[in-house]
């Protein structure tokens, strides 16, 4: 019997890809299709063209919302390169005490999300901010925090992480031979920093940097609270969406696609950099630990524990106005659990909500990212590669994008979820199945194929040899991946600002509206228990030794 | 019967031709070792015989059955594979019954098979071990007894030494062969060593490209060569490059100066010719006089390599591009040869085997 050449039966992991695709088409490509074909309908006429795409580009008001979101993402992009950079190189090349706990600091600022930094500032340098208030008081003046420079101070200070993870893992894997070699022919210790140290970091920086210009220009909730008349692409969206609800979504369809726009050229300039220049290398030698001389051991402690308290500051100040009597947005000298019992009265919904649906997203995303993760780094055929391409798309698509794609896509037949929860766990899934993909793909890849197939061959059928091979071997990815995802679910804003109803708020929109009310110890205290479900995440992520590349993907 | 039939079988990876049109026959209870370099398809064919690879086009049978579209999991073969792939969150017990427990034996018959095949492969005391406290050797030995215990219809190998040391490799491939005679197992070993091969195999199949350039036991694929490539790849071969003479009477071959007489070669006058002389049957002859049919060869000593018993003397032949390579013990005087010296060697011209330079087939 002649087995025809290429035939292919439909095995169990085509099925799932296709599944997976499916998936991903409805959530993923039909909403965005929605918004895109939407900003081709003309906003008045609403014929076919490009009509309010002249009216972007025509009009100063929306071409500064393009330059606010440009000018934030770029100044906060080389504000996180001068903080993470110098902290990447004290951290990697010496040894001072308590480093150890340095790290921890870090992954804390970046994971908690931007707007309870911004909130944390406002009490700080805000109009009515303690720091403020105190040096008027001595006559001293402080410039504005709200609109640009409130902006590129919070998002640098959440997502210099970025950097200082992706140049110290690259600093510790350049092979110390390099460098004695270099310093063997005669170049000095910085010359060989400048010209051989460097180079070799130069992948991972840009790679850093973009990460960061994409944060800042997707992100809503900084400068929603600090924004004020300082529209940005993504609060322009959001604004304009609101004010159109019922017609034609047209100009926030059209500011979301150029917002896109920015964010796809960002990823393919990520790509590029990182396959044109890549220097990997396993160093066999890690590179010397070097003691600092002189003004050293003054400077560099200083610098890390000092960015380490302005960037972690946020949380402190939060945890503790969250215990103190207040009035309004003033804030008294007694303590009080007030505002706990004003949280748990008011807004006790939301709290629910946001567990409810974090952990109902996350179980979707358990399962899903570990079959998926599995799958593409397993299965290599045409198709795993579509979906391996597609799971980078919600990484692009900022929050509010993704929620007005939402809604415009699901208020109808055959998908009719807005307003209900369905839509936001719907949103959570979709926007951080990516982190558990690669989260588990990571650790398929060192997982050697013959394990697996020693399991077949033993008699067990692919189903059960995932249950029982691989899942048990994939564990440690799975749960780093989930405890990256619950974070980000949890105080997931950017989206959920656009899909919720009163029914549906969560713990973040219930902060960010109460700081919008000016009711600020309810928001503290909400706040508090999101950096308390963020901490113990961090907590058990340290535990079960995750490492830097979930983190940076 | 045969416990393995393969006819016609074709696979090839998108435009590239693995394995062109094979017919094979392994009989019941064989060390059938399937050897090659990298890359000639040994490894794919063991891999479709397992089921993880599906032929293009042709038949595969397994006791008799068309095993064609049954599906990896099903086929019933035991298998072992180059990097161990042992079960490394199970510890040694859980590894070994895992096939048994997907079999649905009793609690008692899996215990009782699990001790005998630990006992087998000299691992009894190790069940409550995990992977990660064993020697390279030990998981591999483990892995051994995981393929036998589920009594697989046949054994399937595929480097299963190769990641190991060379002191342990040697050991385990005695210990594989006396398990595989003592439970008359059909096997099926993949390898690139042709000393592995030449060991353990009842029968060899010599591949390159996807071909079989040699089927036969151990003895006739190292004896009676069929080609230059079965010739250099088992053992060592020097390589003369050489002329068919049939000038005067007796048809010869023209060899770096000297004339071999071989009559009755089956070969026109001035065909070119590899000739092919094994270390072993290369001397260095003394000062004296040549004995009766004996070829000598001026030359120059470049190298002594001495190893252990035997050494191996590199002599500079003119005219012959490789350095020739003589065997001899390591207490005769040409062992103890300083570089530089003049000495001539000497071989029997019915020792070489010869092939035609154009195809690589052996002509005699």
């Amino acid at each position: 019997m002649a087995v025809p050449a290429g035939s292919r039966r439909l095995d169990l992991w085509t099925v799932l890809t296709l599944a997976a695709l499916a998936v991903l088409g409805i959530f993923v490509l039909w909403p965005l299709a929605n918004v895109f074909t939407a900003s081709f309908y003309g906003e008045f006429s609403g014929s076919l063209g490009l009509e309010n795409y002249a009216t972007f580009f025509g009009s100063g008001y929306f071409r500064r919302a393009l330059w606010h979101s440009l000018f934030t993402s770029a100044m906060g992009t080389l504000l996180a390169l001068a903080l993470g950079l110098p902290l990447a190189v004290i951290a990697a090349r010496y040894d001072f005490r308590g480093k150890a706990a340095l790290r921890v600091l870090v992954l804390l600022s970046l994971i908690s999300p931007p707007f309870i930094g911004a909130y944390a500032w406002i009490m700080l340098l805000g109009r009515q901010g303690l720091v403020t208030q105190a040096l008027a008081g001595i006559g001293i003046g402080l410039p504005t925090i709200y609109g640009a420079p409130g902006i590129i101070l919070v998002t640098a200070l959440n997502l210099y992480p970025l950097v200082f993870l992706l140049v110290h893992g690259a600093l510790l894997r350049i092979d110390r031979s390099l460098e004695e070699a270099s310093l063997g022919l005669g170049r000095t210790r910085f010359q060989t920093f400048r010209s051989i140290t460097l180079p070799l970091t130069l992948p991972a920086m840009a790679t850093g940097a973009l990460l960061v210009f994409l944060g800042v220009l997707s992100d809503f909730g900084t400068p929603a609270l600090l924004g004020e008349n300082y529209p940005v692409l993504a609060t322009l969206a959001f604004t304009l969406f609101l004010s159109e609800i019922g017609g034609n979504p047209a100009m926030a369809s059209t500011t979301s696609v150029v917002l896109v726009s920015v964010a796809l050229v960002l990823i393919l300039l990520q790509r590029w950099v990182a396959s044109r220049r890549n220097y990997a290398s396993d160093a066999i030698n890690r590179p010397e630990i070097l003691r600092m001389t002189g003004w050293q051991r003054l400077v560099f402690p200083a610098f890390a524990w000092g960015l380490m308290a302005i960037a972690n500051l946020p949380l402190l100040i939060i945890v503790y106005t969250s215990f103190l009597e207040t009035s309004g947005p003033v804030f008294l000298q007694s303590f009080s659990l007030d505002s706990y019992r004003q949280v748990f009265h008011l807004v006790r919904g939301a709290i629910v909500n946001s567990f409810a649906f974090s952990g109902m997203a996350l179980a979707l995303i358990v399962v899903t990212g570990s079959v998926v993760g599995y799958i593409i780094s397993r299965r290599d055929t045409m198709l795993t590669r579509v979906l391996d391409t597609a799971l980078m798309i919600p990484y692009v698509i900022p929050g509010t994008v993704l929620g007005i794609g939402f809604i415009t896509a699901f208020n109808q037949p055959p998908i009719w979820i807005t307003g209900t929860m369905a839509i936001i766990v719907a949103a959570y899934f979709i926007r951080r199945l990516p982190y558990m993909v690669r989260a588990c793909a990571s650790y398929v890849y060192q997982i050697d194929r013959s394990v697996e197939e020693a399991s077949i061959n033993l008699g067990a059928p692919p189903a059960k040899t995932f249950m029982k091979i691989m899942l048990p071997l994939m564990a440690p990815g799975i749960l780093a991946g989930a405890v990256l995802a619950w974070v980000e679910v949890i105080n997931e804003l950017s989206a959920t600002v656009v899909l919720y109803t009163g029914a549906t708020s969560t713990m973040p929109i219930a902060t960010y509206s109460q700081v919008l009310a000016g009711s600020y110890g309810p928001a503290a205290a909400v706040a508090s228990l999101l950096i308390l479900a963020t901490t113990l995440s961090l907590v058990l992520f340290t535990v079960i030794g995750g490492s830097d590349r979930e983190l940076t993907v | 019967m045969a416990a393995i039939g393969i006819a016609g079988l074709v696979k090839r990876f998108g435009a590239v031709t693995v394995i062109e049109a094979l017919d094979l026959e392994v009989g019941a209870g064989e060390f059938f070792t399937l050897l090659g370099p990298s890359g000639c398809g040994k490894t794919t064919l063991l891999r479709i015989i397992a089921g993880f690879e599906r032929q293009n086009a042709g038949d595969l049978q397994v006791n008799g059955r068309l095993a064609n579209d049954i599906p990896a999991h099903r086929r019933d073969m035991g298998m072992v594979f180059q990097n161990y792939a042992i079960f490394p969150h199970m510890s040694v017990f859980d590894n070994v019954a895992y096939g048994l427990k997907q079999r649905k034996f009793s609690h008692r018959e899996i215990e009782a098979k699990v001790s005998r095949a630990l006992e087998l492969v000299r691992l009894e005391g190790y069940e409550r071990r995990f992977p990660d406290q064993l020697s390279g050797g030990q998981k591999q030995r483990v892995v051994l007894a995981r393929a036998l215990v589920i009594e697989p219809q046949v054994l399937l190998m595929d480097e299963p030494l190769s990641a190991l040391d060379a002191k342990v490799r040697v050991g385990l491939r005695r210990d594989i062969r006396l398990v595989q005679q003592q439970l008359g197992i059909t096997t099926l070993y993949v390898t690139h060593d042709q000393e592995e091969a030449l060991v353990v195999s009842d029968r060899i199949m010599v591949m390159e490209a996807g071909e079989i350039r040699q089927l036969g036991s151990p003895r006739e694929v190292y004896e009676d060569p069929a080609n230059l490539f079965v010739a250099t790849f088992i053992g060592t071969s020097n390589l003369l490059d050489g002329r068919v003479d049939r000038s005067g009477g007796v048809s010869g071959v023209q060899v770096a100066g000297a004339r071999l007489d071989l009559p009755d070669l089956p070969a026109a006058d001035g065909t070119e010719l590899h000739l092919a002389l094994r270390p072993e049957h290369l001397t260095i002859l003394d000062d004296g006089p040549v004995a009766e049919g004996v070829v000598a060869l001026e030359g120059v000593v470049e190298l002594v390599s001495y190893l252990g018993s035997q050494s191996r003397i590199a002599v500079r032949v003119p005219g012959v591009a490789e350095v020739v390579e003589v065997e001899a013990p390591s207490a005769a005087p040409a062992s103890a040869s300083p570089p530089g010296r003049a000495v001539r060697l000497g071989f029997r011209p019915e020792s070489a085997f010869l092939f035609a330079a154009a195809s690589g087939e052996r002509v005699r």
